[in-house]
């Protein structure tokens, strides 16, 4: 990738753009159902419970924090992989 | 940066596949990525009785980082021995 001139990484660059706004849309729709399906499984009432309501957002702060950590062990080890690999 | 050596020192290549080559590779890493965060979290979260709290506790995030670098170690393993066998399934490839 560091091989790229001015031109290519600047398109490259539009590319990155795009696929950023593609994932959070789909971390968003993603993240509804995830939390959705552990949440919610009683249809007695219209509208969440303040149970159903304090587990999701329960489970949205987990699943962003979960991500955040993975993300940081992600890093290291490609890192860690790179290194191995020269 | 490259991952599992493609990218880099390739022979030449014309500007768009250079670009394409660099797509295909973050492509790839996304995917990792994503999969990785679905894998580790199903392992690793408890989610039993609607979720007791929002921070991710102690036992979780020692899991969650257990969890990444065995994935990291099996993709290693996995891609070592395909080689391996592929090799030697078709020993005039390489």
């Amino acid at each position: 990738m560091d091989q790229l001139n001015g031109r290519e990484q600047q398109e490259f660059q539009k590319l990155v753009e795009q696929k950023q706004m593609k994932d959070f849309m789909r971390l968003y729709s993603d993240l509804v159902q995830r939390c959705f399906t552990d949440c919610v499984s009683d249809f007695t009432t219209k509208t969440l419970t303040s149970r159903e309501e304090g587990c999701v957002l329960k489970c949205t702060e987990k699943f962003l924090k979960h991500s955040e950590r993975v993300g940081a062990r992600f890093q290291e080890q490609n890192e860690l992989l790179m290194k191995n690999m020269r | 940066m490259s991952f599992l050596g493609l990218g880099g020192g390739a022979p030449k290549l014309s500007s768009e596949q250079k670009v394409q080559a660099a797509e295909a590779e973050l492509d790839m890493v996304t995917d990792m990525f994503n999969r990785l965060v679905d894998t580790c979290y199903t392992k690793c979260i408890e989610k039993s009785k609607g979720y007791s709290e929002g921070d991710v506790n102690k036992n979780e995030g020692l899991c969650i980082d257990r969890c990444v670098a065995k994935y990291f170690d099996t993709n290693v393993k996995v891609g070592e021995h395909m080689q391996k066998i592929g090799s030697s399934q078709f020993p005039g490839r390489r």
